[in-house]
């Protein structure tokens, strides 16, 4: 109902429209929520470091990645001309920059336990700081493109989120491994809000540039890049765990791992490429919203952040 | 679509051996360093952690816990190595419900292998002492955060404390601290009765008559602030911290020319004190490069002061101080922090516009 307008008021002339679900729509909040983790073993999941560090790959590349939608959705504001739009999009920046506080807060973790993250992330960090910062662009079309460019691209991104989301949700192979709790929950939460708002990503960029052109190149760009990025993450991972000998990525381990349930099936992966370059996409017509918001009532982390939001100080000692 | 031409045997011979020897070269490339050939951040951002700066999580172990006087629990809390603080600095306690609530750091300094905090039951409180009270045991582990110091110990001359029952604990360890400095110190402590106020033995051994003057309301009434104020030395430092209505009475004073004259103040204030009181100044902000001026009044925050008289576009998020959304930078203007989430440093020059506010009347902001 409400994502409807929005989009409507887009010049597309093409018959083929994006048909959102008006179900699936939730009003966002930002949850502050915390995680302990000094219990959590090196491998969360037991007996399998390949998909603990599959996994891992989260914490290298959400810090930095997640602060960068932050910074460029807040340059994206007074490009709104629909209030609904804007709220959506606040609620928004506002869970971003938690997602990349908690999974930032993982790392100094990692780094007690032997395997220093460090080498990666300062390059995660130069990636979306330098490469796709700010850049000196003279004002005008060029500032505006590189603006555009990279608001498609986060589009892009947000639907691989919020289909990781949806899959940690229904994961129960997770559970049945006997996988860390607090891992499990910052998994969770994550993903149950990546589930709540992933459709402010693609509609934001249908109100503001919506060219079909933009989002099958920038989806280009970031399937590539994500598949680079986290191969190349796992591989880091494994080489530098200090537990194992002679640590390697593999394919196989991946396939394995995909049939056991303890990441997503490849055949999942692949049929996720033609939903999103499909001319009548919209994010609300995959995951469900009811499930993300059935977890976030059980999550501990975010029942913790619900019973914080009385007003909390205390001087000396009252 | 156009035919194309079957290429010749010999340039796929040379076009395969190219790429077999640009796989080889990479892959030792790659072999030598695996991170080859992304550039890193020089100053890298991520992993520094949230609490990296501001104090980490650390669970610790209640080992000690004894009433320091009546209604008032001081426990003691076990690790080893633990971070270094000044007088002044605090500790976040996440309780077993999950609430965070800030305790003033009462111990020694020196002591890396422990912290020593105190709390009163406040009857009708907010919850958070009553759990510590009734909660919190001996032999259980509880997570802390920090310590943090928001009330550090400026150099002077001379200090006044003047402290207000429970709010002798940030206070007490910058008395050794000044005591072990050689610094001349006095100290006015009140509280409701002499047994209901803690460390009474402490400051006396510390201090002796002629520094420590001891206000027991029941037997000597409400402690004389303005004589405090006006036997203090000319550049004496005074610090407060106890009731509302003592910090209130003490900064009138001082605001209204506190005898003495060349005194500072140093505002123990995590804010949400005065707030929770209703004591929010109006206030006045500057917005250097937009260059316009923004009134603030008591109900209503910068953040939205801001939006409805200057920049509708500006971001924010959670409103609530802890998502960090709406930092921004500070050109002038005594901050009132009241989130949760900057560091110390970061509060030198900057604060969350949602919730933060200022002392005084003006707040120059770079926007």
């Amino acid at each position: 109902m409400l994502t409807r307008q929005y989009i409507d008021g887009m010049s597309n002339t093409a018959k083929a429209q994006p048909a959102p679900v008006a179900s699936e729509y939730i009003p966002l909040k930002a949850r502050n929520v915390d995680f302990e983790w000094s219990g959590t073993p090196l491998h969360w999941v037991p007996g399998d470091p390949a998909t603990t560090h599959t996994i891992n790959v989260l914490h290298l590349l959400l810090p930095a990645g997640e602060r960068w939608f932050v910074h460029v959705y807040k340059q994206v504001l007074p490009f709104i001309r629909d209030e609904q739009l804007r709220a959506d999009v606040i609620g928004f920046i506002g869970q971003e920059a938690m997602h990349s506080q908690a999974h930032d807060e993982v790392l100094p973790h990692l780094k007690e336990l032997g395997l220093d993250p460090t080498p990666y992330t300062a390059q995660v960090d130069w990636l979306f700081e330098k490469l796709l910062g700010d850049r000196t662009l003279p004002p005008g079309k060029a500032r505006q493109w590189w603006l555009m460019e990279r608001v498609a691209m986060i589009a892009a991104i947000e639907h691989y989120t919020a289909f990781l989301g949806d899959w940690v949700l229904g994961a129960q192979a997770l559970d049945r491994k006997g996988c860390d709790p607090t891992m499990l929950d910052l998994l969770r939460w994550h993903g149950a809000e990546e589930v709540e708002h992933r459709s402010v990503a693609f509609d934001l960029f249908q109100h503001v540039d919506g060219s079909y052109r933009r989002r099958a190149r920038t989806w280009a760009t970031a399937f590539a890049a994500l598949v680079f990025l986290w191969q190349r993450g796992i591989r880091f991972f494994m080489e530098h765990d200090p537990t194992l000998l002679n640590g390697k990525a593999s394919l196989r381990e991946f396939l394995r791992a995909g049939r056991e349930g303890v990441l997503p099936r490849t055949g999942a992966i692949a049929r996720s490429i033609p939903a999103y370059l499909s001319r009548t996409y919209h994010p609300s017509q995959e995951c469900s919203t009811a499930q993300a918001v059935a977890y976030l009532a059980r999550s501990p982390a975010a029942l913790a952040a619900e019973a914080k939001m009385t007003p909390a100080r205390t001087t000396g000692g009252a | 679509m156009a035919r194309v031409p079957l290429p010749r045997p010999r340039t796929v011979i040379v076009v395969a051996a190219a790429a077999l020897l640009v796989k080889r070269a990479m892959g030792r490339r790659v072999q030598q360093s695996p991170l080859w050939p992304m550039p890193a951040l020089e100053d890298p951002i991520s992993g520094r952690g949230r609490s990296g700066l501001g104090g980490a999580t650390l669970r610790l172990l209640v080992t000690e816990r004894q009433e320091a006087a009546e209604g008032v629990v001081q426990l003691r809390l076990t690790g080893s190595e633990l971070p270094p603080w000044q007088p002044g600095a605090h500790l976040d306690l996440v309780l077993p419900s999950g609430t965070i609530r800030q305790f003033s750091l009462c111990g020694d300094p020196a002591d890396s292998g422990s912290y020593t905090i105190a709390t009163r039951l406040i009857a009708g409180g907010r919850g958070g002492s009553r759990e510590v009270h009734e909660q919190v045991h001996e032999g259980e582990e509880i997570e802390v955060r920090g310590p943090r110091n928001r009330f550090p110990l400026v150099d002077a001359p001379a200090y006044v404390f003047i402290a207000g029952g429970i709010g002798i604990t940030p206070i007490l360890p910058m008395l050794r601290a000044a005591e072990e400095a050689g610094t001349p110190w006095r100290l006015l402590y009140g509280g409701r009765s002499l047994a209901s106020m803690p460390f009474v033995a402490e400051v006396e051994k510390l201090g002796g008559p002629e520094k420590v003057t001891l206000v027991p309301e029941d037997e000597r009434g409400l402690p004389d602030l303005a004589g405090a104020l006006a036997d203090a030395p000319d550049d004496a430092a005074v610090y407060c911290c106890g009731p509302d209505g003592l910090m209130d009475a003490v900064a009138e004073l001082y605001a209204a020319g506190a005898p003495g004259g060349g005194l500072h103040m140093e505002r123990f204030a995590p804010g949400g004190n005065r707030h929770r009181t209703g004591v929010n100044g109006a206030f006045e902000v500057e917005l250097r490069r937009t260059g316009a001026t923004v009134d603030v009044g008591p109900e209503t925050s910068v953040l939205a002061a801001i939006r409805e008289q200057a920049l509708p576009d500006l971001a924010y998020s959670c409103a609530q101080g802890f998502c960090g959304t709406c930092l921004q930078r500070v050109i002038a203007g005594d901050i009132d922090h009241r989130d949760e989430l900057l560091t110390d440093a970061e509060r030198d020059d900057q604060m969350l516009i949602c919730v933060s506010r200022v002392y005084g009347d003006k707040l120059v902001l770079d926007l």
